[in-house]
């Protein structure tokens, strides 16, 4: 283990011809946290290696373990084994006396759900239970029991509190719900949950829930009947009953269907059927397209009243969703020759998607271009570039453009006028600063005689003295001396 | 040696942030060829982890409100196991990945994701991935939106986030 390795030029080492027998190799050694460099012997084994490591990073041989190219090093290995070699690179993990607890455990269950565990329902099961709580925790009436839920969940109250990086209860809910969607089966878990259960039996709560929802008391403002189901506790607890048990709910379904369409065949049902979708159903589904999915529980309710789609075709639509997304696409399907909805469907497609820079877009998208024309405008757009350009040189646009860029109280109305939670600064700058620089790539901010000023001089020095004529030469030529020369030459008997 | 150890393979995931838009408006907004604004995630051990603006997080493969991913690329195998995976990550988003380090172009998912990988199995994940921050910033365009790009954070939804109650936001 003595130092043959001085005279060894340990940048190129790394072919074996060079080093004889037993030289010194460097190695990094790298944690997480820092990096080390070792030398050791080329020729070692891996638990001399772990001898020298343990000195270095005070930790015990056991604690430790060393990975290289994926693969984990055994004491009984060489370092030439796997091909260890100067001035690589081995991976180290410093075992924790204890398990890494909490944080370990409520990551990995992702996917485990509440199968496993009973009390302690594991990650986004009971985070989305909790932030539904906490949703109406405004409502004097929910509070005792908020508390009480998240704090029984140790590390998930943080989770919940710390709101996934906002204290927003609706972008809670929206994970929760793109979380739904990616996993179908999380559902029927959480439904089996027996916390939830016992949430949903109790139907004072479950009602302040749906009241607690603004665009819900615009409707029971509009439509009465809903607010008399609301209130009526044994229709309450047979929709709860309902949703928390999904083959019953299919059964009803079914028998809706069928009572339905026997409707329909009535003379004058089909209308009917039609007015009380028309009436109900859309204001009710566009209504939850914006917040947490109290819809279907509305819906459910509501279908004694008859409000489900008049479809010609059996209803093999997937069930409403109870914990469902708000971009529910019943609306635009189930309504057969009813397209009313489709328009307004545009806003709801997946924010994260089709926003390229992955800002909550709930807010930005329904600044400039949450409406219909905006919307196909863009898919236009990014289908064919060459429009972009197109539109982006027209004449009106330019003008456009240098407008907003030099009134950017303008630019920062359109986003601001949209009613969703607000616009933070920092989208609206964004959006201030991405008009300026087409506007400042198309056209200065100035105006033509300023910008235009050197052309100007340039004609009067060579002899066009009508000032007025130049400057209108250089604006339809945009600034091209030559071709303005022409046009005033051109313009003037000569 | 390989027999006493089970082999678990390693994939990297790749999702287009654009949608497809880089790919159709980036000749025309940065002058050069963009196929994608590539967000990256390591899928082993049945889970996908991904490094975002709150830090690690980990959720079901394809189960991020990106939904799935556009291509998929194997990075081979590792002998780690999960727990061993646990603990580094867990070390990891203790030190250099916490979530109020996220630089969108200097320390971002792509960056988590190359680490990862090569503690896994020892190999880099593609360069046109890791290169796309220079590449854009090589542009008059990405210059001057430079500013305003320093301060998005990028975090897809769908994910639970590692050792959440260090609260560290």
């Amino acid at each position: 283990m003595e130092d043959n390795g001085g005279e060894d030029p340990v940048n190129n080492n790394n072919d074996t011809t060079v080093s004889s027998e037993g030289s010194i190799i460097k190695v990094t050694v790298k944690t997480p946290k820092d990096k080390e460099e070792i030398a050791i012997s080329e020729d070692a084994s891996v638990t001399q290696f772990k001898e020298e490591i343990s000195r270095r990073f005070k930790a015990k041989q056991d604690q430790l373990v060393l990975i290289f190219a994926g693969k984990i090093l055994k004491d009984g290995d060489s370092l030439n084994q796997h091909g260890i070699k100067d001035g690589l690179t081995v991976h180290l993990v410093i075992k924790t006396a204890h398990k890494a607890g909490d944080g370990a455990s409520s990551s990995t269950s992702c996917t485990s759900q509440v199968g496993s565990s009973s009390g302690s329902s594991s990650g986004p099961s009971s985070a989305a239970h909790s932030s539904t709580v906490g949703s109406t925790g405004g409502p004097a009436s929910a509070p005792p029991q908020t508390p009480n839920i998240l704090t029984g969940f140790g590390d998930l109250s943080s989770l919940s509190s710390m709101g996934m990086g906002s204290a927003n209860f609706m972008e809670l809910q929206q994970q929760m719900q793109s979380q739904l969607m990616s996993n179908p089966e999380m559902l029927s878990q959480i439904m089996e949950n027996p916390l939830v259960q016992n949430m949903m039996s109790n139907p004072d709560l479950m009602r302040q829930m749906i009241v607690a929802n603004p665009q819900m008391q615009q409707l029971m403002e509009r439509n009465p009947e809903i607010s008399h189901m609301l209130n009526n506790p044994e229709l309450m607890r047979q929709t709860m009953e309902l949703a928390r048990n999904p083959a019953m709910m299919q059964e009803m379904m079914r028998n809706q269907d069928r009572a339905l369409s026997n409707l329909e065949s009535i003379p004058g049902g089909y209308n009917a059927l039609r007015r009380m979708y028309t009436d109900i159903q859309e204001p009710m589904f566009s209504a939850a397209r914006d917040q947490f999915g109290n819809n279907p529980f509305s819906a459910l309710g509501g279908n004694s009243d008859g409000g489900v789609q008049p479809s010609r075709t059996e209803n093999r639509e997937p069930l409403p969703n109870p914990w469902g997304p708000p971009s529910s696409t019943n609306p635009s399907e189930g309504g057969g020759g009813t397209g009313t909805t489709g328009s307004s469907t545009t806003g709801s497609t997946n924010p994260s998607v089709s926003n390229p820079l992955g800002v909550n877009s709930a807010s930005l998208g329904n600044g400039m271009f949450s409406s219909p024309g905006m919307q196909s405008l863009m898919q236009q757009i990014s289908e064919n570039p060459q429009l972009m350009q197109n539109m982006l040189s027209a004449p009106y646009m330019r003008s456009m453009m240098q407008s907003l860029a030099q009134n950017p109280d303008m630019a920062s109305q359109n986003p601001a006028s949209s009613p969703s939670a607000g616009t933070n600064p920092a989208q609206q700058l964004m959006m201030q600063q991405m008009l300026q620089m087409f506007a400042g790539g198309n056209a200065s901010s100035q105006t033509p005689e300023v910008q235009f000023q050197q052309q100007l001089e340039q004609l009067g020095a060579m002899g066009f003295i009508n000032r007025e004529a130049n400057l209108q030469a250089l604006i339809a030529t945009g600034g091209d001396v030559n071709a303005a020369i022409e046009r005033l030459l051109g313009s003037q008997p000569s | 040696m390989d027999q006493n150890y089970t082999l678990y393979p390693v994939k990297l995931y790749v999702y287009d942030l654009s949608n497809g838009m880089a790919r159709q408006l980036s000749p025309l907004m940065l002058g050069k060829q963009l196929d994608g604004i590539w967000h990256t995630a390591i899928v082993v051990h049945g889970e996908e982890f991904f490094y975002g603006g709150e830090g690690i997080a980990n959720c079901p493969p394809g189960g991020t409100s990106l939904g799935e991913p556009n291509s998929i690329i194997d990075l081979g195998i590792t002998e780690v196991t999960e727990e061993i995976f646990m603990e580094y990550l867990s070390s990891l988003g203790e030190s250099t990945y916490r979530g109020n380090q996220y630089h969108l172009f200097e320390w971002n998912c792509n960056t988590f994701s190359n680490e990862v990988a090569q503690f896994l199995t020892g190999s880099k994940i593609p360069a046109h991935i890791t290169d796309l921050p220079a590449e854009v910033l090589s542009t008059p365009f990405g210059q001057a939106l430079r500013p305003l790009l320093d301060s998005i954070n990028i975090a897809p939804q769908g994910g639970n986030t590692f050792n959440g109650h260090y609260g560290q936001r």
